[in-house]
C-alpha cells in the first residue's frame, strides 16, 4: 500500500497486490501548495548563502547533482517529491544532510535552504517565510505543476 | 604487503556473526545452476539472463510482494541510493545494504535475515570516494567451502564464510586485504585519506578474484596528479596477489608511448569502476576502463592515453594484455566504459563468432571478436571536430561503428529540441542558443558569458547506458539495453584558479564560482569547504522549459539489438510519461505517446519470454498511486505485457531465481523520500 515504508524496520512478508487495479490514491488533504507563495525572497537569499557553503560542493552550484548526489532541480527532483509535502523534503534534509555532518545546520538554516530550492525551481515567492517546524511544513503540498492548470 | 594496522580503521570482526542454521550442501564440482543468480550480472558473461518462465506475460500482473527488507539499519543512517543486485545460491540470498555497506544473507524464500557483516572503518571510510552500499558482492565455492567477497567503502577486500558471515581467517590478514597496498604505487597522500575505492561487485572466476578501482567524480579535479586505477587478481583461497594490470602503462610498457610529455607518470584515475566480465573457458578477462584524470580537459595528458576508455582483454591467470580496443581516443567527454562487457556466441554471415558486445554512454554497441579484439562489423576512424580550448590535445579521428546503428541519441542538433508546440520549441531554441551544438565527439568548449556557455552534449557523463549495463539472451542472440536518450550535459570549461586546481581548465559555468565538486560525504565535518566568493553574475541556464525536458522524447528507451545481424529489432520508450509532462498546462489536450523517463540508472533482466525493468522516476496516474512500476515486455516484440507497483523507483537492477519451486524477482528501490529497500515479488500460492 502507499506509505508502506516502515522506516528503520525490517518489514518481512508484507503482501501487496499488483497495482493495476488500485484506485488512484487521495494524495494530501492539505490546503496549501508550493504554488501559493510559501517563502520569501529574503529567505531564499539566506538559503542560497547556506546552500553554497554547505551543499553546493556535492549538489553543484546549479543544483544538478552528480555522482552520488541527487539533483535538486529538473525532472528527477520534481518527480521524487511531487505528491509529498514540503515537510517531507525538510525531514529528509534534517535527517541526512549535510552528509557526514548531519545536524550541522540549524532548523532555521534548513528552512532557508529549502526556500532557496523552491526559488531555484521557480516556485513563486510570498510574503511569509517558510517555518522551521516540520509539522507546519507538512501542511504544504509539493506539486510539480500548478494545480489549477492540470 | 598487507597492512598490519588493520585494526586502526577496522573493527576486524563481524558486527554480528549469528547464524541461523543452513542446510548442509554436498557438492563435488560446484557450478551455478541456471535457476540461481551466482554473480552480479547472473553469470560471468554479463548476461543478466535466466531461462525461467514461471513468471510470464499471462501472470505478471498477479505478482505480489513475497518479502521486503528496508536497509535503513545497516548503517548509522538510511541511504536513498540503493544500487545493489543480490546473488542467490542454494536458497540463500546475499547482498550489500545500507550506508555501512553491510553484507547480508537472507533466506531466499522468506527474506529472513540469516547474518550480517559490517566493517567500521572510521576516518578511512569517511574519506572514501565511493560510499554507501555499493552494487553487490561475489560468491565462490569449490563444492565444499562457500565464500562471499566484497569491497568496503574504505577499499578493503573482505572474504567471509558464506555460511556464517564471519571473516575467513586464512584469506589475507584475518579475512581482509588492504587494497590500498601492494598496488605498484603509493596511494597518496596516505592510507586513510588516499583517494581510491570501488562501489561495484567483485568478480570471481575459477579461483581468481578480480578488483578494479574508482575515484571521485572527475570533472573538477584538484590536480592533474592522482592515484591510478590498476586492476588486480587475487587468489580466492589465500588472498595472495596473482597479477596486476597497469591501466596507465608504466615506462616502457605497451601503450606508454600514447602518453606524451611524460604525462603517464602523474596522470591518475583510468580505473575499472564498473563490472568486469570473464570467459572462464577461454581464460580471458574483459576490462572496461574509464577516463583518465579530468573528464573534460586533457591538456595535461597529450596523446591517445591508452588504456583510457579502452576495452582491454587480459589473461585470467596472469593479467597479461591479450588485446585492446580503444573506444575513444584521448578521452574528453566522460565516456567511461560504464558497464559490463557482454559475451555472446553469435552467428554472423553463417559463421560462428565468439563476440563481446560493449554498451556505452555514447549509444554505440561495440561488437568485437572476443578472441582477437577485431570488430565484427567495420568500425571506421572518422574525422571529428578539433576544438579550440588552449592547451588541449585533440585526436583528429574517433572510431565510429557502422553496425549496429547508435541505439540512443549521442549528439544535439536543433532538431533534437523540444517541439510539443511552436512556442515551446522557440523557448528551447533560445536555451540551446547559449551552447555549442553538434554530433557525437563535438569537443568541449570554454564557457564564456559573452559567447557560448559550453558544448551541449548528450551521451556523455550520464547519457546512453550507464553502470546497470545491458542484458543478453544467449538463445536468441539479442541484447536488451536501456539508454537515457535525453540526459543533456552541458560541458563548459573554465580556467582554474591556482588555489582551486593546478590544471589549466576544469568543468564550470562562466560567471559561477570555480570550485571542486565532491562526492557525497567528502565535505563532512572539519573538512569544511572554502568560503563562498562573490559571483560575477551567473551564466547558468536551466536545461528545461517550464520543467519540460529540453530534448524531445523519447527520454529513455529499451532497445533490442540482434547481434547476428547488427540491427535494432525493436525500440520502445521505457518508463511512464513524467507527471510534469502529463499534467503540463501547455500540453493540455495533446495526445502524447509514452515518453519514457530521463534517468540513467535502469538495468534490465531477461527471462525465457520477458524483458523486465522498473521505472526510474515516481509518477501518479489514474492507474496507480504515487510510485513506480516494474514492467514486463514481450522480448520478441517489446510490447508491454504487465506491470507491478513499487513504492519508489528502481535504483538497482532486478534479478531472478527459483526457490522451493517458485520464481522470485528481487529489485532494489529508493530515491527522494524513500530509503533503500529490496523487494521480492512472486506469484500468489495456487488457490
Amino acid at each position: 500500500m502507499i506509505g508502506i515504508a516502515v522506516l528503520g524496520l525490517l518489514s518481512i512478508g508484507t503482501e501487496m497486490r499488483a497495482w493495476g487495479r488500485v484506485r488512484r490514491a487521495q494524495e494530501g488533504s492539505t490546503s496549501r501548495s508550493v504554488w501559493d507563495g510559501v517563502y520569501t525572497e529574503e529567505q531564499a537569499k539566506r538559503g542560497e548563502e547556506a546552500y553554497r557553503k554547505e551543499c553546493a560542493s556535492c549538489h553543484g552550484d546549479t543544483l544538478v547533482g552528480g555522482g552520488g548526489a541527487a539533483p535538486l532541480t529538473g525532472g528527477t527532483f520534481l518527480s521524487n517529491w511531487n505528491g509529498l509535502t514540503v515537510g517531507d523534503l525538510f525531514d529528509r534534509i534534517r535527517k541526512t544532510m549535510p552528509q557526514g555532518a548531519v545536524g550541522k545546520l540549524t532548523k532555521q538554516q534548513d528552512a532557508d535552504v529549502l526556500a532557496y530550492l523552491l526559488s531555484f525551481n521557480k516556485f513563486p515567492t510570498g510574503k511569509v517565510e517558510l517555518q522551521k517546524q516540520v509539522e507546519f511544513l507538512k501542511d504544504i503540498r509539493f506539486e510539480a505543476t500548478k494545480p489549477n492548470t492540470k | 604487503m598487507f597492512l598490519p594496522k588493520m585494526k586502526k580503521f577496522g573493527c576486524g570482526c563481524a558486527l554480528a556473526g549469528v547464524l541461523v542454521a543452513m542446510p548442509a550442501v554436498a557438492r563435488a564440482q560446484w557450478k551455478a545452476k541456471d535457476t540461481e543468480w551466482a554473480s552480479y550480472a547472473a553469470d560471468l558473461a554479463g548476461t543478466r539472463y535466466r531461462p525461467l518462465e514461471q513468471i510470464n506475460a499471462a501472470n505478471f500482473n498477479e505478482l505480489e510482494v513475497a518479502w521486503r527488507i528496508k536497509t535503513d539499519n545497516f548503517g548509522n543512517r538510511p541511504e536513498y541510493k540503493l544500487e545493489g543486485t543480490p546473488l542467490m545460491v542454494h536458497g540463500v540470498l546475499y547482498a550489500t545494504a545500507g550506508s555501512r555497506r553491510a553484507a547480508i544473507a537472507l533466506d531466499a524464500v522468506t527474506g529472513e535475515l540469516l547474518w550480517i557483516h559490517g566493517e567500521h572503518e572510521g576516518a578511512r571510510g569517511g574519506a572514501a570516494p565511493r560510499q554507501l552500499s555499493g552494487r553487490g558482492l561475489a560468491y565462490w565455492s569449490d563444492g565444499k567451502e562457500e565464500r562471499i567477497l566484497y569491497v568496503t567503502p574504505g577499499y578493503q577486500l573482505i572474504c567471509l564464510d558464506a555460511k556464517t558471515g564471519m571473516r575467513e581467517p586464512g584469506f589475507g590478514i584475518k579475512g581482509a586485504i588492504d587494497l590500498k597496498q601492494d598496488d605498484d604505487q603509493e596511494i597518496l597522500p596516505d592510507l586513510t585519506t588516499g583517494e581510491i575505492g570501488i562501489q561495484s561487485a567483485p568478480v570471481v572466476a575459477k579461483n581468481t578474484v578480480i578488483i578494479g578501482a574508482a575515484f571521485r567524480e572527475g570533472m573538477t579535479p584538484k590536480s592533474m596528479r592522482n592515484n591510478k586505477g590498476y586492476v588486480r587478481g587475487f587468489d580466492v583461497r589465500s588472498g595472495k596477489r596473482l597479477w596486476i594490470f597497469h591501466t596507465i602503462p608504466k615506462r616502457g610498457e605497451f601503450g606508454s608511448d600514447t602518453w606524451l610529455s611524460g604525462s603517464a607518470e602523474y596522470t591518475g584515475n583510468t580505473g575499472v569502476w564498473t563490472q568486469i566480465t570473464v570467459d572462464e573457458e577461454l581464460g580471458l578477462v574483459y576490462l572496461p576502463v574509464e577516463s583518465p584524470t579530468n573528464d573534460f580537459y586533457g591538456g595535461h595528458r597529450p596523446g591517445n592515453n591508452l588504456f583510457g576508455e579502452t576495452l582491454v582483454c587480459v589473461d585470467l591467470k596472469t593479467g597479461e594484455r591479450k588485446w585492446h580496443y580503444q573506444l575513444v581516443h584521448h578521452p574528453l567527454w566522460d565516456m567511461d566504459i560504464s558497464s559490463a562487457p557482454i559475451l555472446a556466441d553469435i552467428t554472423v554471415d553463417g559463421k560462428p563468432v565468439k563476440a563481446v558486445a560493449q554498451p556505452s554512454k555514447q549509444g554505440f554497441l561495440y561488437v568485437l571478436d572476443r578472441l582477437t579484439g577485431a570488430p565484427v562489423w567495420p568500425i571506421e576512424e572518422k574525422k571529428v571536430e578539433v576544438g579550440t580550448v588552449p592547451g588541449e590535445w585533440y585526436s583528429p579521428t574517433q572510431p565510429i561503428p557502422l553496425k549496429p546503428p547508435a541505439y540512443s541519441r549521442n549528439g544535439v542538433f536543433e532538431s533534437d529540441l523540444i517541439d510539443f508546440t511552436p512556442e515551446l520549441r522557440e523557448r528551447g531554441k533560445a536555451i540551446a542558443s547559449r551552447y555549442k551544438l553538434g554530433p557525437v565527439y563535438t569537443p568541449p568548449s570554454e564557457s564564456q558569458l559573452d559567447g557560448t556557455l559550453g558544448t551541449l552534449t548528450v551521451g556523455t557523463a550520464s547519457g546512453g547506458t550507464n553502470w546497470p549495463g545491458g542484458s543478453y539472451d544467449p538463445e536468441t542472440h539479442m541484447v536488451y539495453v536501456f539508454a537515457c536518450n535525453a540526459c543533456a550535459e552541458p560541458i563548459g570549461l573554465v580556467r582554474a584558479p591556482k588555489e582551486v586546481s593546478d590544471m589549466n581548465y576544469i568543468a564550470g559555468t562562466a560567471g559561477e564560482e570555480v570550485k571542486i565538486l565532491r562526492g557525497p560525504g567528502e565535505n563532512a565535518g572539519a573538512d569544511s569547504p572554502m568560503p563562498p566568493k562573490k559571483r560575477v553574475g551567473s551564466g547558468y541556464v536551466a536545461l528545461n522549459v517550464d520543467g519540460l525536458p529540453l530534448l524531445k522524447p523519447p527520454y529513455g528507451t529499451i532497445s533490442a539489438i540482434n547481434l547476428d545481424k547488427g540491427v535494432i529489432a525493436w525500440q520502445i520508450a521505457h518508463g511512464e510519461t513524467p507527471d510534469v509532462v502529463r499534467n503540463h498546462a501547455a500540453l493540455k489536450g495533446m495526445n502524447i505517446p509514452r515518453t519514457g523517463q530521463e534517468t540513467y540508472n535502469i538495468g534490465t533482466l531477461v527471462t525465457k519470454s520477458l524483458v523486465i525493468a522498473g521505472d526510474g522516476q515516481i509518477t501518479t496516474t489514474s492507474d496507480h498511486p504515487r510510485g513506480a512500476m516494474l514492467r514486463a515486455y514481450d522480448k520478441k516484440t517489446g510490447k508491454e505485457v504487465g506491470a507491478v507497483y513499487m513504492p519508489a523507483p528502481q535504483s538497482g537492477s532486478p534479478m531472478t531465481y527459483m526457490a522451493n519451486g517458485k520464481q522470485y524477482i528481487v529489485v532494489a528501490v529508493s530515491g527522494g523520500a524513500y530509503s533503500g529497500e529490496y523487494i521480492a515479488f512472486s506469484l500468489p500460492a495456487a488457490e
